[in-house]
């Protein structure tokens, strides 16, 4: 099996995630992606600038968090009385209704896991750019992929457009200023991950001196 | 194999890779575990047990789909009149309003996009079990298909948690959930695990397999 394999050093090779093909690491320009040639699986794909943006975006994002979570979406009014809902509400009235469960899944996906989310990011930038903190950096890259995929911002936007369109015809209803925070909020979390260079932040947390 | 290097794999290459941080290093001769030099994770060749992990996470969610369709998601009370909504019926509704965009929407996310998360992991465990020589290629398209739209079931009960409270108006009109919405946030989440705990590299490996056994024959004869 002396193939031209054993004279590359495993560094400078990249294995796909989901085919397991051993491909040879090529060095990459910003805004090029390395693609795996048998199942096309994106291996990784070079973000210009990434430190500094996710840094800029995840700060924004935090300062918009409290908004979000606090002020009201949205406001219904009929017959003289009204009632409106924030992020925190729905969560505090289920729980009051007795949905324990799903109630802590909607904190868990809608509040906690984009906060968390954020500040991890934001931190991360943090150590990265000052070259500090090299066990935080990469436990918080290891949470960081653990829990990205239950943040989900983007379904509660659908959410609250679908309830904006059933419940229009049943009395006024007005979109709040929690709303304009929480759209806010929604772009700099997709932003700061469209910017966000997992490949790039492993190899800058590695270089970092213990 | 020797005349395409651009064909090997990790597992017959010696190299493993790091599930968390994507690092490639090679698989120590010794026994015991390894270990990624990076972060330190654990490294396996493939994730260990996942296709028993995805069966029994996938059982629970067929099981929970049950009282997910059958039970009402929420009940709005308007001037103390009002009947309890399933998820079906909930659909019915936006349809005979004319909201029929909305309605499809609904659909999708909380009738279509389940069922076929659930078809679509059995055909790819089904695949790997029994060896059926469907496109390695189309099959990992389908697994990432899978992973994506999960997330999307969960409009549901977001909207329900917005609905609670934007009609919160005592006497006129209240609206609350019901226990199918627990069970359909089981069904979410179930799914969404399973897809994670699949390992397509699995898919890959049956590719591998055939092609090997019938180069070490031909070496043989």
């Amino acid at each position: 099996m002396a193939t031209r394999l054993e004279l590359l050093s495993h560094q400078s090779l990249l294995l796909c995630h989901d085919c397991d093909l051993v491909i040879a690491n090529r060095s990459v320009g910003s805004g090029e992606r390395v693609v795996c040639p048998r199942c096309h699986a994106v291996l990784y794909e070079v973000r210009p600038d990434s430190v500094n943006r996710v840094l800029a975006l995840s700060l924004t994002g935090l300062m918009l968090f409290i908004p979000a979570n606090t002020l009201p979406i949205m406001n219904l009014q009929l017959i003289g009385s009204s009632s409106s809902n924030t992020m925190v509400n729905g969560v505090v009235q289920l729980v009051s209704q007795g949905y324990w469960w799903m109630a802590f899944l909607v904190l868990f996906c809608s509040v906690l896991v984009p906060v968390i989310e954020l500040l991890i990011l934001f931190v991360l930038g943090l150590a990265v750019k000052l070259g500090r903190w090299r066990q935080l950096a990469i436990s918080l890259l290891k949470w960081q992929g653990r829990i990205s995929e239950w943040g989900m911002l983007e379904v509660y936007m659908l959410g609250i457009v679908v309830a904006f369109v059933k419940m229009k015809d049943l009395g006024d209803l007005h979109a709040g200023m929690g709303l304009a925070a929480f759209i806010g909020l929604l772009l700099m979390t997709i932003l700061t991950n469209l910017c966000f260079d997992r490949h790039h932040f492993w190899e800058r947390a590695d270089d970092i001196k213990p | 194999m020797t005349s395409n290097p651009n064909q090997q794999t990790g597992s017959v290459a010696g190299l493993l890779l790091c599930d968390c941080c994507h690092l490639v290093s090679r698989r120590r001769k010794q026994p015991g575990s390894n270990h990624c030099p990076r972060c330190y994770a654990d490294l396996s060749v493939r994730l260990p047990n996942s296709m028993a992990k995805t069966w029994w996470l996938l059982a629970g969610a067929v099981l929970l789909l049950l009282p997910a369709n059958l039970y009402p998601v929420m009940t709005v009370v308007y001037f103390g009149k009002g009947e309890p909504d399933t998820i079906i019926s909930g659909v019915i509704h936006l349809l005979h309003g004319g909201m029929v965009p909305i309605a499809l929407l609904v659909f999708i996310a909380s009738i279509a996009v389940p069922v076929m998360k659930l078809v679509g992991i059995s055909v790819l465990l089904l695949t790997v079990q029994r060896g059926w020589s469907l496109s390695k290629q189309q099959c990992t398209i389908m697994y990432r298909y899978v992973e994506f739209i999960g997330r999307w079931s969960m409009l549901d009960l977001f909207m329900i948690s917005i609905l609670v409270t934007l009609v919160d108006l005592g006497e006129i009109a209240t609206i609350t959930a019901g226990a199918g919405a627990t069970a359909f946030a089981g069904v979410v989440v179930l799914t969404m695990l399973a897809a994670s705990s699949f390992d397509p590299r699995l898919l890959w490996d049956l590719e591998q397999s055939v092609p090997e056994k019938s180069q070490k024959k031909n070496q043989t004869t």
